[in-house]
C-alpha cells in the first residue's frame, strides 16, 4: 500500500535525522570540552616539563627576603653588609629559566660568596638521620651552629625550587627528585652549601648521630659521609666531638664500639683528627626527655623526692 | 685675649653638641626595626606557606598595609588597639583547641616549649603573633613614613603602636582559645609569678570565653638556678587560683612542670635538679677517645698478671 510504504520511510527518515542530530550534537560538545580543558591546561603551565617532587614554594621571594632581613638584623647585627636583595636575586638567577636537571656549582657561585659569613671556632654542628633533635637543640642551645643556622641555611631551609626554560622560568607545579637526575637544584644547593659548611669548620666540630636506626649510625652515602668528612681542614679543626644519640625507649642499634662508628673513626683517624665518642649527650638527651618526660629513662632525682 | 677665645670656642662647641644630641631622638626607645614591611610579609607567607599551611591563602600585602594603617600619620602616643580591627580580620584563623598556651616572664621559653605549633601554639604561634613577634615600631604624625630613629617607651605613652598591637592580639587570641587551657608562670619572677597587672590578668582572662572552656591548668617552674619565690597555692599563684575559681573555671596547678624542666635543664645539665636518678651504666657508656686500644692491652696485662699470681699462690 503506497500510504503504508510512505509513512514508514517518513518515519525511517525521522529517526535517521534524528540520530545524525545527536551524533553532531555529541560532537560539538565533545569539542567543546576538549579545546576547554586544553586551553585550561595551557594557562597553568604550556610547556613547562613534569616532575616527581613538590614545586618551588609559593611566594619563594618574599619567605627568602623576610628570613635575610630577619637573620640579618633582628638576630646578627653584625652581618649588616649583607645586601638581601642581591643575595635573592643571585639564588634567582641559579636557576630560573634552566633546565632543572642541568644545575651546576659555577651557578651557585655567586650566591655562596655573597650569603657566606665565618662561623666561630669550636661551634660547627654536623648532624646525619638527626634533624629534628639537633635543630631542636641548636634553637634553644646558640652555642651550637649547624648549617640551617648560618645565613645561607637558614634562608634555604625548608622550601624548594626549581626553573623550566618556558615562562614564567620557574615551576611551581614540580621539581625533579634526585632520582630523576642529580644535577637538580636542591641537590646541587645543599652539596654545595655543606661543603663550604665544612671548609668553614675549625677547632673542635661535633656530629650528631643516630644509634637507632638500623641501617647504622653513620653512611658513607650521606652528606655527611660524602662530602663534609672530606672537605674539613685538618690544618683548622683539631677534633671531632661525636654524639651518639638513642631513641628515648628506642632500639639502641648501635654503641660507640659499632660497626658503622668504627669505620667513621678509622676514616677521621687517617686525616690525623682526634675523636671522641659520646652516648646520649646529656644536654641533648634531657632535649628528647621534654616529649617523654615518664619514660623510665628520664626519671630525675629531684622529682623522686616530690610528693606525686 | 687669645685663650679666652679658645674658651669660648669651646663653650661654643659644647653648646652645639648638646643642642644638636637633644634635637637627636624624639623618644626614648629604639625606632622601628629596619625593613620591617619585608620581615613581615616575608614571615607572613612563611607563616600561611611553611609553618601553618591550614590557615589558607591570605593576602600578605594587604595584611601588610591593614597593619601600617593602624599606626602612619598619626600621633605615635594615640594608637588604640582598635585601630588594628582590620588587621586582626584579615590575619584571624582557628586556633585549634587545647592548644592555648598563656604565659608571663618566659618568652623564650614558652617559644621553645611550644615547638612552632607543634606541641602547642601561643599568641607567638598564630598568624598575627607571628607577623609581630620581637619586632618594633611607630610612625609620625605629619608623614606616611615609619620612624626609624625612635618610638616612644611605655613609660612615656602607654597607647603607644606596639602595645596596643599586643593588646589587641592578646584579647583576640583569648578570645578564640578554647578547650583546655595552658598557663606558663615563671615561679622565680621578682613580684610573683602571677603579675596581677599585665596582659594575662588585664586582656587574656576577661575575654576568655567561659562555655568554650573546659579546664585551665597551671604550670609554675622555677629557674633551675633561680629561687623558688612562688608555687602553687601561694602568693600570687594563689591570687590567680581564686580568681579564675571564682569565674567558675575548672583549675588545676602543678608545680614545676617535668616537661618544661628537662627544657630549662638544657643550659643547666650538671646542676643537681637536672641529674637523672637512673643515670650511668646502661644510658651513658662513656667517652670512648682514640687510644681506647692501649688501655685495653694494660687491662689484659694486668689481668694476665693477677691470674698467674694467683696461680703461683695456689701451687
Amino acid at each position: 500500500m503506497p500510504l503504508q510504504h510512505s509513512s514508514a520511510r517518513t518515519w525511517l527518515r525521522t529517526v535517521l535525522l534524528a540520530g545524525i542530530v545527536v551524533l553532531l550534537i555529541s560532537l560539538v560538545v565533545a569539542v567543546v570540552l576538549a579545546s576547554v580543558l586544553t586551553l585550561g591546561k595551557q594557562e597553568i603551565s604550556p610547556k613547562m616539563l613534569k616532575w616527581e617532587d613538590i614545586g618551588t614554594t609559593r611566594n619563594l621571594q618574599e619567605v627568602i627576603l623576610g628570613r635575610c632581613y630577619s637573620y640579618v638584623s633582628a638576630r646578627h647585627p653584625e652581618l649588616g653588609d649583607k645586601d638581601c636583595l642581591k643575595i635573592w636575586e643571585s639564588l634567582k638567577h641559579a636557576f630560573i629559566y634552566k633546565n632543572p636537571c642541568n644545575i651546576t656549582t659555577e651557578d651557585y657561585q655567586p650566591l655562596m660568596e655573597l650569603a657566606s659569613h665565618p662561623i666561630p671556632c669550636n661551634k660547627s654542628l654536623f648532624w646525619s638521620k638527626t634533624n629534628d633533635l639537633v635543630h631542636r637543640y641548636t634553637k634553644s642551645n646558640h652555642n651550637f651552629l649547624t648549617l640551617e643556622d648560618t645565613l645561607l641555611g637558614y634562608m634555604t631551609d625548608r622550601v624548594s625550587w626549581c626553573g623550566d626554560p618556558s615562562a614564567p622560568g620557574i615551576n611551581y607545579e614540580s621539581c625533579p627528585k634526585r632520582s630523576e637526575c642529580e644535577s637538580n637544584p636542591s641537590s646541587v644547593f645543599w652539596k654545595m652549601a655543606s661543603k663550604m659548611f665544612a671548609e668553614a669548620a675549625c677547632g673542635v666540630v661535633q656530629v650528631m648521630l643516630n644509634g637507632s636506626i638500623e641501617a647504622g649510625a653513620f653512611r658513607s652515602s650521606s652528606i655527611f659521609g660524602s662530602i663534609e668528612i672530606s672537605n674539613l681542614n685538618p690544618d683548622k679543626v683539631s677534633a671531632v666531638q661525636i654524639w651518639l644519640m638513642h631513641d628515648i625507649g628506642g632500639p639502641q642499634s648501635e654503641s660507640c664500639s659499632g660497626h658503622s662508628i668504627k669505620r667513621l673513626k678509622g676514616i677521621l683517624e687517617e686525616r690525623n683528627f682526634k675523636i671522641t665518642c659520646e652516648e646520649n649527650y646529656r644536654p641533648v638527651q634531657l632535649l628528647q626527655c621534654v616529649n617523654n618526660p615518664d619514660h623510665a629513662d628520664c626519671r630525675l632525682c629531684s622529682s623522686n623526692m616530690e610528693t606525686p | 685675649m687669645n685663650s679666652l677665645f679658645l674658651s669660648l670656642l669651646l663653650v661654643s662647641l659644647l653648646f652645639v653638641k648638646s643642642f644638636s644630641e637633644g634635637q637627636g631622638k624624639k623618644w626614648k626607645g629604639e625606632g622601628t626595626t629596619q625593613n620591617l614591611e619585608s620581615i613581615v610579609i616575608g614571615r607572613c607567607y612563611e607563616y600561611t606557606r611553611i609553618v601553618n599551611p591550614s590557615v589558607g591563602e591570605k593576602n600578605c600585602s594587604e595584611l601588610w598595609e591593614a597593619f601600617k594603617n593602624a599606626f602612619i600619620k598619626k600621633d605615635p602616643c594615640n594608637i588604640r588597639p582598635s585601630d588594628y580591627e582590620l588587621f586582626i580580620n584579615l590575619s584571624l584563623h582557628t586556633i585549634p583547641p587545647n592548644k592555648s598556651l598563656f604565659w608571663e616572664n618566659n618568652q623564650q621559653l614558652v617559644n621553645s616549649f611550644s615547638g612552632r605549633t607543634r606541641r602547642y601554639m601561643s599568641l607567638g604561634d598564630t598568624l598575627f603573633g607571628f607577623f609581630g613577634d620581637l619586632l618594633n615600631w611607630c610612625g609620625q604624625a605629619n608623614s606616611t613614613g615609619l620612624d626609624y630613629d625612635s618610638c616612644p617607651t611605655t613609660e612615656e605613652c602607654e597607647n603607644n603602636a606596639v602595645e596596643s598591637f599586643w593588646q589587641m592580639a592578646s584579647i583576640t587570641y583569648a578570645q578564640h582559645s578554647s578547650g583546655v587551657i595552658h598557663v606558663l608562670l615563671n615561679g622565680s619572677a621578682e613580684g610573683g609569678a602571677y603579675p596581677v597587672k599585665g596582659f594575662f590578668a588585664d586582656y587574656e582572662i576577661p575575654n576568655l570565653q567561659k562555655d568554650k572552656i573546659s579546664e585551665i591548668v597551671i604550670w609554675v617552674v622555677d629557674d633551675i638556678e633561680g629561687p623558688d619565690r612562688d608555687s602553687c597555692g601561694i602568693h600570687t599563684v594563689k591570687i590567680l587560683e581564686n580568681r579564675l575559681k571564682t569565674l567558675g573555671y575548672d583549675l588545676t596547678c602543678t608545680d614545676n612542670y617535668k616537661s618544661v624542666m628537662f627544657l630549662l635543664c638544657l643550659d643547666h645539665p650538671d646542676h643537681s635538679k637536672c641529674a637523672f636518678s637512673s643515670s650511668a651504666p646502661a644510658a651513658q657508656r662513656g667517652p670512648t677517645s682514640s687510644d681506647r686500644g692501649g688501655s685495653w692491652n694494660k687491662l689484659m696485662f694486668v689481668a694476665f698478671v693477677g691470674f698467674l699470681f694467683r696461680s703461683a699462690l695456689v701451687y
